[in-house]
């Protein structure tokens, strides 16, 4: 019971911890890719107690604090839901799908926040996030079909029992895995997806009024959502892990190359970002869809 | 002991807030021609911890880059307070130390701490970027030392600014 | 005990005679005889809850037994209809108040305790022709409740009656048929009838009872009416049309398809697609299409009862998918999502109606911000929300989830795609919904709004319960379902209290725990929040502009068009439009039939006269001859 107590705080602990990492990992990269020297490396930490300890903090209505709690809430959810060497704390609990719309809860969270502050750039901003979901939805759900159908099972950690000794989804469902990144990578919201904050265009969207501890609050969730997005990219297409170490180097495999990708690319409109994932990630999945269904 | 706590806590903070700065983009005057090449490669700011920030909700440092006319006034003051606690405002050259080239125009306020409480200036039209990164610096100092009480100020004088505001805006 | 069945049929009747009739004496009379007599039903389905009668013979016609019985699904649906019921004419009480006319509103009480008496009927009939009668006295009771609604709502009924006609003909021909061939009606008579019959002969009764089951349950193609009557409905009746009487059309499928014909006939007399029957897989197509294109319509809306009408079609669409599964996981999944839909659309459509109330009006861009007036309303219409979109740990998450994992046995993956798709849609709508009503800037004119009183606050609430229970614990539901389902002959599904146990699907699903988890979350995270220094409250025009000020003349809210770049993508799907082909028809017809018509009726006396001796001479050879003309 314990013990049991003990890893359920653990785990959001290490979910946030990795992604704290990966955001320190990232302001680096970017700057190293722009020829700079980039702020040191625990500039996050910084970033983040600075924000908590702020001593003013504005609130537009109940929702609108709510709002990140909400959404931390549902990230930390999602969390337990994800399988992490060695520990499978609730992937009995609910399944592949369930996790498909928990996940939802803390965009939820945030959508309501960010509606309450009664500005024009979170709503456009909560309304391109939306549509980009559902943008990225299609090819995603056909994806996790495929790599339901490969498995015959909906439980992640059945899922990624079924890919040790290397059988990799990765390997026999490449379509899918290639499908699976940019579907991932769509959903961090990175360039060219980052239609949603656009600083020059709404003002980092959604969270245009917070800030203080909100914003803070909101920053850790975002954390949590990196973490959240790559461990199940890995768990579904590079055959998780057998320990940590191994699940933080795929993770940051992942997270690197995506990181190189967000350098290059400009920002898409959003109708045009919804006709793109409609159109080749969509295609490929269904191709990738129908080998399964032949097999 | 409770006073000793909630020193140290301001002190921490202290400390975390001067490593972290962000600063509003909110260009009023010619001088935000030099903030891009500081904020690039070439200077890269963000080695100091500062980066740009867009709305005035997350922002810490409010730049007046140059003149300041009494139309822009208004929106200044507005950002102004809508910035959370501790915040902190730069007087950017010449012409919001004193009017600058502006000294005499009817459009153009002269002082800026008249109507806002700066925590420092800047000289020079335009400041170079390393007197601009030499003033964020000379910031830092002052937010560790707890000098950079400028919104305390602000707070305590408010009817002294409220007066001299609405002087010039009417 | 005999009686029993006939009693709680003809309580609702008696009901709203009595109310016509109290309504003459003062008006808190009829209110009080209205909500006594539905709560009587209710108690008294409430009494024989779970009790199974079988055959209650009460009265016969042509030849044929008129027969009343219940089994578990029965009393499923007749909780849906008392229970909704109730609250709707509770919810009527001050909500109808506006309405000036106290004769209209005698009439209004007597016609909802009609529709729910008419549904009553169609639940516990036992026989065809039972059915059909209270079917029809349904349709028409429902339009004059609809054309209630003010001016628009007149021919939003016309519609809405027409097509009900149109069906009710495809049954009767249908029944007509059976009856033709059995000479009795009752349920087990015809199943028995079927079980020998000409593949032909079942496709064609089939199909003909369907197209009536079909429009009501409002599948696309033949939808259109409903996003008109529901929305021009006044606001108590909307619930009562969305979220019960269009499953009296899924409730008919489940009886054609598994009380009169059983999966496995059906499988013998036609060929399988994916192990379903071809019929069976042609309305998976249909319910799926309806489904997504709906989905996509009420995103594009903006009025608040259309955007929920439209949502309607498209998650009744889930109901019909997951009742055409023929699997025991899916059907039971899409009988538990009737009775879902039922709780959470009904609360969406009645939360939605206490913002008219209150405000006067349903076009979503001008409203806004009522967050701080109507919290109450506010936190039901959010659990609703949640409820719709299919997000655990409330209840249409638990029903949908079991339908994707019925598909997912079954290998219909474009099906299951479709529904997932729709379901991401429904995020869309139903953010909207809430962002246009009760978030973003408070107008002006709302300044002074309240929350609704208390007895509208009721029903609302009574169901936002609901959603949370049925979200936790859907074991409540599955014990009815379950049962039931054994009595038409499918395996029955292994489940608990809090979900389903592994085994039963293809992943396993504790419900409990993700609530348990997400609450344990939440108050940490709400604890950790107000450690941090304090929050102080800021009016809404202090905001971000920038540094603009912002003044209340100004409306700084994006509600209008919430979609557009989005419905810029679906462009070439919305341009596509059932309505538009049906419309080419009803044209073509008038130019027809105005060009026959002007031949027969010419406006001219002489004709008319001489038709007149036609018919005479006819009638008086008729006579003559004894009353053999040939
Ligand atoms: S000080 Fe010089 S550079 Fe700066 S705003 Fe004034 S005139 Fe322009």
């Amino acid at each position: 019971m314990v013990s049991t107590i003990l890893i359920a705080i653990c785990v959001p602990l290490l979910a946030f911890a990795i992604g704290l990492t990966f955001i320190m990992f990232k302001l680096k990269i970017t700057a190293r890719v722009q020829r700079r020297y980039g702020p040191p490396i625990i500039q996050p930490i910084y970033n983040l107690l600075k924000l908590l300890l702020k001593e003013d903090n504005i609130s537009h209505g109940v929702i609108f604090s709510l709002g990140p709690i909400i959404a931390l809430a549902g990230s930390i959810l999602a969390v337990f839901f994800i399988p992490i060497p060695g520990l499978n704390l609730l992937t009995g609990s609910g399944d592949l799908i369930a996790l498909l719309y928990i996940m939802a809860i803390g965009s939820l969270g945030m959508a309501l926040g960010a509606g309450n502050t009664a500005n024009p750039n979170a709503s456009i901003g909560i309304s391109r996030a939306l549509t980009l979901m559902f943008g990225y939805d299609l090819p995603l759900v056909i994806i996790v079909i495929s790599v339901i159908l490969q498995y015959h099972t909906t439980n992640l950690a059945d899922i990624v029992a079924a890919q040790a000794n290397g059988h990799w989804t990765l390997w026999t469902l490449p379509l899918s895995a290639i499908v699976g990144f940019v579907v991932t990578y769509g959903a961090l919201g990175e360039h060219p997806f980052d239609i949603i904050t656009a600083p020059h265009e709404v003002a980092t969207g959604p969270m245009v009024e917070y800030g203080g501890k909100h914003l803070g609050f909101l920053m850790i969730n975002h954390m949590f959502h990196i973490y959240i997005e790559i461990a199940l990219f890995v768990d579904l297409f590079l055959g998780g892990a057998s320990n940590l170490f191994w699940f933080y180097i795929k993770m940051f495999g992942v997270f690197f190359i995506m990181m190189l990708c967000d350098e290059v690319f400009l920002r898409f409109k959003i109708d045009d970002a919804v006709r793109f994932f409609w159109k080749w990630p969509t295609v490929v999945a269904l191709i990738s869809l129908i080998i399964v269904l032949v097999k | 002991m409770e006073k000793m706590t909630q020193d140290q806590v301001r002190t921490i903070a202290n400390m975390l807030r001067k490593r972290s700065l962000w600063m509003i983009h909110y260009c009023t005057g010619c001088g935000a021609m030099e903030l891009p090449p500081t904020m690039t490669s070439r200077y890269d700011m963000s080695r100091l911890g500062l980066a740009p920030f867009v709305t005035s909700r997350q922002a810490d440092i409010l730049l007046i880059t140059g003149y300041l006319n009494v139309k822009t006034l208004r929106r200044v003051i507005t950002v102004y307070e809508q910035m959370l606690d501790p915040k902190y405002v730069i007087g950017f050259g010449s012409c919001a130390l004193n009017g600058g080239v502006y000294w005499d125009s009817y459009a153009v306020i002269k002082q800026l701490d008249r109507y806002i409480p700066a925590d420092l200036y800047i000289a020079g039209c335009m400041p170079r970027p390393e007197a601009i990164i030499t003033a964020f610096q000379d910031l830092m100092d002052l937010i560790d030392s707890g000098k950079a009480d400028g919104y305390k100020r602000y707070k305590r004088d408010l009817a002294y600014y409220k007066e001299n505001q609405r002087k010039v805006l009417g | 005990m005999n009686m029993s069945l006939e009693l709680l049929l003809a309580t609702p009747f008696i009901g709203g005679l009595l109310t016509y009739i109290g309504g003459k004496v003062h008006r808190w009379v009829r209110n009080l005889i209205a909500v006594l007599f539905s709560l009587a039903t209710v108690g008294e389905m409430a009494m024989y809850y779970n009790t199974t009668f079988k055959g209650v013979v009460w009265g016969s016609l042509f030849g044929s037994n008129l027969v009343l019985q219940t089994n578990p699904i029965t009393w499923l649906f007749l909780f849906i209809v008392t229970a909704i019921s109730l609250l709707v004419i509770v919810f009527s009480i001050d909500d109808m108040k506006k309405e000036e006319d106290e004769i209209v509103l005698d009439s209004y009480y007597m016609q909802l305790l009609f529709v729910e008496g008419a549904m009553v009927g169609i639940v516990l009939a036992g026989d065809l022709i039972t059915f059909f009668m209270f079917w029809e006295i349904m349709s028409w009771t429902s339009y004059f409740l609809i054309v209630h609604g003010g001016k628009k709502s007149m021919a939003a009924g016309y519609k809405y009656i027409i097509m009900s006609v149109i069906g009710a003909y495809a049954m009767f021909i249908a029944i007509a048929m059976l009856y033709a061939k059995t000479h009795s009606l009752v349920y087990s008579d015809v199943a028995l009838a079927l079980s020998q019959a000409s593949p032909s002969f079942i496709i064609w009764t089939v199909v003909l009872l369907s197209v009536g089951f079909f429009v009501k349950a409002a599948v696309m193609p033949l939808h259109t009416w409903l996003p008109d009557a529901h929305s021009e409905a006044p606001s108590p009746v909307s619930p009562l049309l969305s979220g019960v009487l269009i499953k009296m059309g899924a409730y008919g499928l489940f009886i054609v398809f598994y009380g009169l014909l059983s999966v496995n006939l059906a499988k013998n007399i036609m060929p399988s697609v994916f192990s379903t029957p071809i019929l069976l897989y042609i309305i998976q197509w249909l319910a799926a299409l309806s489904i997504v294109l709906a989905t996509f319509l009420a995103i594009m809306q903006e009025d608040a009862k259309r955007l929920l009408a439209y949502s309607s079609v498209s998650q009744i669409g889930y109901v019909v998918l997951g009742l055409a599964t023929g699997t025991s996981l899916g059907v039971a999944g899409g009988l538990f999502h009737a009775l879902n839909h039922a709780i959470f659309k009904g609360l969406l459509f009645l939360a939605v109606g206490a913002v008219i109330y209150r405000t006067g009006t349903r076009n979503m861009s001008e409203l806004g911000g009522l967050v701080k007036k109507m919290p109450f309303t506010f936190t039901a219409l959010l659990l609703g929300i949640i409820a719709l979109a299919g997000v655990p740990p409330l209840n249409g998450f638990v029903s949908k989830w079991m339908i994707y994992e019925a598909l997912i046995q079954k290998k219909e993956v474009f099906l299951l795609i479709m529904a997932f798709v729709g379901s991401t849609g429904a995020f869309l709508y139903v953010y909207r919904l809430i962002h246009s009503l009760f978030l973003g800037q408070l107008p002006e004119k709302y300044e002074n709004v309240k929350d609704v009183p208390i007895l509208m606050q009721i029903p609302i609430w009574i169901l936002a319960l609901s959603t949370i229970v049925y979200g936790i614990f859907p074991g409540l539901a599955m014990d009815v379902i379950v049962k039931g389902m054994k009595l038409f002959g499918f395996t029955p599904i292994a489940y608990n209290l809090f979900g389903f146990p592994e085994g039963t699907a293809m992943g396993s699903l504790t419900v409990i725990n993700i609530a348990a988890v997400l609450m344990t979350a939440f108050v940490a995270v709400f604890i950790i929040f107000i450690l941090f220094p304090k929050t102080r409250q800021v009016s809404q025009y202090d905001n971000y502009a920038s540094g603009q000020e912002l003044t209340p003349d100004f409306k700084y809210n994006y509600s209008f068009g919430f979609y557009m770049s989005f419905g810029r993508v679906i462009k070439p799907i919305l341009s596509m439009s059932i309505e538009r082909v049906y419309n080419y028809w009803i044209d073509a017809f008038k130019i027809f039939g105005d060009y026959y018509m002007r031949r027969i009726y010419t406006g001219n006396l002489e004709t008319y006269n001489s038709y007149i001796v036609i018919v005479v001479t006819i009638a008086a050879a008729a006579v003559l001859l004894g009353g053999k003309l040939w």
